[in-house]
């Protein structure tokens, strides 16, 4: 039995329905009036609290969704340790905590973006290809649903059928790729596997419309970047920020500069953003946490600055909560999100545009 | 400074059967000072500046629980750290004694309330400032109301909070007293002007639109995050010490330690990424005891077992520390610098 969108965008949370109904249209951006909210009470638990709708393009279609938030559960495509499938329950569990209205921009997320929950990608264990052919599936349902993606992983793998489904998107015109990771991921295979979570620049350097010009890297350090991964980036010139420069320059100039290059003169950018980039005390919730990474507060801000410029997938990979502390990590995950979507929506409006 | 005190607490243990294991405290008390029975004739009698009282209290909080462990781990961690703040050149031994934990009846938080506002009542009338450990943020609402009753009418009190939340709800969920509330009802105290209050810290998605519009109606200054990377965390947090403390008659001075950054932080009810760093907030202490003083202390919402190491409660403690050691230092209490280690002879 499927079930199948309704075709109406409606935001009616769990914690509203039954004899404690709340109403009101913008009762989430408020202070509860009844009981506690979804803070300690939960219905099903979706990002944001937004509504599920079926990873179909025509119910995400139907329902007006500008954004779509996927789950990629996948973690068998990387050689570090495990437990990044449990990500995208991690964030999930992370938003109960947090208010759609950001203070920060005046912005109410849930109505700027009609955001949707597409729920997970569904995976094969012990196969990577096949679950990288469903995560290209549900990602370009998703797109061409008219909704820009925000997916959390899941390993570092993911981004390679997603920039895929992105370019066969945009198969007329040409995409950047950003790749804000500690490691440069840029294998040109792993032990003769090509699409692991080592290589995906690599493989979107494969792809037909991206080229090295609209391609950059941010946050790598650290001696788990072998001389083939940083060969990759010199050799087809493809602009690389390591974290040391970061330091130097300050993170925020660093962050316009890449995203400059990954939106000069491309129609859709892929922002693929590992939480190893993280420095490892903000971010204990991670595969391989890593030491001199981008503090919390530094986080925030690339997020910000990456709202002022868009991207058409924002990917939050191998959060792994069962490392977490304090579910520090979920919440940094989380408020990546929401401060770029926020100043996505702030930007959107002092131009004038909707989403 | 009591003359009639030893001096050996400034020293390395020197052995022997008294106090000679740093790790073996006997009584467990803030700062190991003596206990005082919280009445105010008994704390004058002590002559001290500061009083510790514990609030294990957490039937006020709207998130995770755990707070009501706080009082006890700040406790232990305060056991950590000698009397003696070299920075300062002051000896803090002596300044306060414990008045053990406010007695909280389980499940009945208006009585809770009523007892939390007599306990700092009978600490102020004693002319002591109380260092008040929650417990979660709605015990600033009684604590903050017995410093407003204390110094009466025609004086004026000024406040200042730090922490990542602006807890501005005129009600939550009906109720009008629960920790989002906190700075709501403070800010209707009769003797505290909104161009007195002043919060620091706030950020990220759990401050909903009727707190900013709270803000905005009552004229309460805050200092979000953003502010303080933009303009610097010492300028801005400069001006707000001077809000509550420049003109006012008394002031309160309170810490949920999620302003810090979830990762200095991550024993606190509410961890919250993109916050301030340890080494800012030593900073911030210094400035505060620069005023010369404070009427109430009070931190809340720290919450042990989401802990790592005792980091946080242990952070919470040296902040507090420090602010009593920079008070003591800006009113020229320095330890005398011919006091020399006793010879072991």
């Amino acid at each position: 039995m499927s079930e199948r969108g309704t075709g109406t965008w409606e935001f009616v949370p769990h914690q509203h329905r039954g004899p404690q109904q709340q109403t009101g249209a913008d009762d989430h951006i408020y202070s509860p009036k009844l009981h506690n909210g979804t803070l300690k009470s939960s219905g099903i638990v979706t990002f944001m609290g937004a509504p599920y709708c079926p990873p179909e393009r025509d119910a995400i279609r139907a329902m007006g969704a500008k954004i779509c938030f996927l789950g990629v559960p996948w973690d068998q495509g990387q050689m570090v340790r495990s437990g990044t499938s449990s990500g995208p329950a991690g964030i999930r569990e992370a938003s109960t905590q947090y208010f759609p209205y950001m203070f920060e921009y005046d912005v109410d997320l849930m109505s700027v973006f009609r955001p949707v929950d597409c729920g997970d990608v569904p995976i094969v264990p012990g196969n990577n290809d096949r679950s990288h052919e469903y995560i290209y599936q549900y990602i370009t349902e998703c797109l061409e649903g008219g909704a820009k993606v925000i997916f959390c992983g899941g390993d570092h793998s993911a981004p390679i059928p997603a920039s895929h489904a992105l370019s066969d998107f945009h198969k007329d015109g040409k995409i950047g790729y950003l790749h804000i990771d500690c490691h440069l991921d840029s294998a040109p295979d792993w032990g003769g596997i090509r699409n692991t979570n080592c290589s995906g620049p690599a493989r979107a350097y494969d792809l037909p419309n991206c080229d090295g010009a609209n391609m950059a890297h941010m946050g790598s350090r650290n001696g788990l970047n072998p001389k083939d991964w940083y060969d990759f980036f010199v050799d087809n010139e493809i602009r690389i920020i390591p974290m040391m420069e970061a330091v130097e320059r300050g993170v925020e100039v660093c962050t316009k500069e890449i995203f400059d290059i990954a939106w000069n003169g491309t129609d859709a950018v892929y922002c693929s953003w590992d939480t190893d980039s993280l420095d490892a005390s903000c971010m204990p919730g991670t595969t391989a946490p890593e030491s001199f990474g981008i503090k919390a507060r530094e986080a925030i801000q690339v997020a910000r600055i990456a709202g002022t410029y868009g991207a058409d997938i924002l990917e939050i990979s191998e959060l792994c909560p069962i490392f977490d502390v304090s579910q520090m990590s979920i919440k940094l995950a989380c408020c990546i999100v929401y401060h770029y979507l926020g100043s996505r929506a702030k930007t959107l409006r002092d131009q004038g545009k909707t989403p | 400074m009591n003359p009639a005190k030893a001096y050996a607490h400034l020293f390395s243990p020197q052995g022997g059967d008294e106090a000679d294991n740093y790790r073996a405290p006997g009584q467990i008390t803030f700062l190991r000072s003596d206990h005082v029975a919280l009445n105010t004739e008994k704390l004058r009698e002590a002559g001290v500046r500061y009083a510790f009282i514990g609030v294990p209290f957490d039937e006020g909080n709207v998130g995770r629980p755990g707070s009501e462990e706080g009082p006890r781990e700040f406790r232990l961690a305060s056991q950590e750290y000698f009397p003696y703040w070299f920075e300062y050149q002051v000896d803090l031994f002596g300044s306060s004694v414990d008045c053990g934990d406010v007695q909280m009846p389980k499940v009945n938080p208006g009585l809770s309330r009523e007892r939390i506002y007599k306990a700092v009542r009978e600490i102020l009338a004693a002319g002591i400032t109380p260092v008040i450990c929650g417990g979660d943020r709605s015990i600033s609402i009684p604590a903050t109301q017995a410093l407003s009753d204390h110094i009466g009418a025609d004086k004026k009190m000024g406040y200042l909070h730090f922490g990542a939340n602006l807890d501005l709800a005129d009600s939550w969920a009906g109720e009008r007293n629960v920790s989002t509330c906190a700075l709501a009802r403070i800010s209707e105290l009769p003797n505290l002007a909104g161009e007195n209050i002043a919060h620091v810290g706030a950020r990220n998605s759990l401050n909903p639109k009727d707190w900013i519009d709270l803000a905005k109606q009552r004229d309460i200054r805050f200092f979000p995050m953003f502010e303080l990377f933009e303009r610097g965390v010492d300028t801005a947090v400069e001006e707000a010490i001077g809000r509550a403390w420049d003109g006012t008659d008394a002031q309160y001075l309170s810490f949920n330690f999620n302003v810090m950054d979830a990762s200095m932080a991550p024993g606190v009810t509410a961890s919250e990424p993109g916050g301030l760093e340890s080494r800012e907030m030593m900073r911030i202490a210094g400035a505060l005891g620069e005023r010369g003083g404070v009427s109430v202390i009070e931190v809340s919402e720290l919450c042990p077992i989401f802990d790592v190491s005792g980091t946080t409660s242990r952070l919470a403690v040296c902040v507090v520390l420090r602010i009593l050691a920079a008070i003591a230092r800006s009113r020229g209490e320095l330890v005398d610098q011919g006091i020399k280690r006793p010879s072991r002879d």
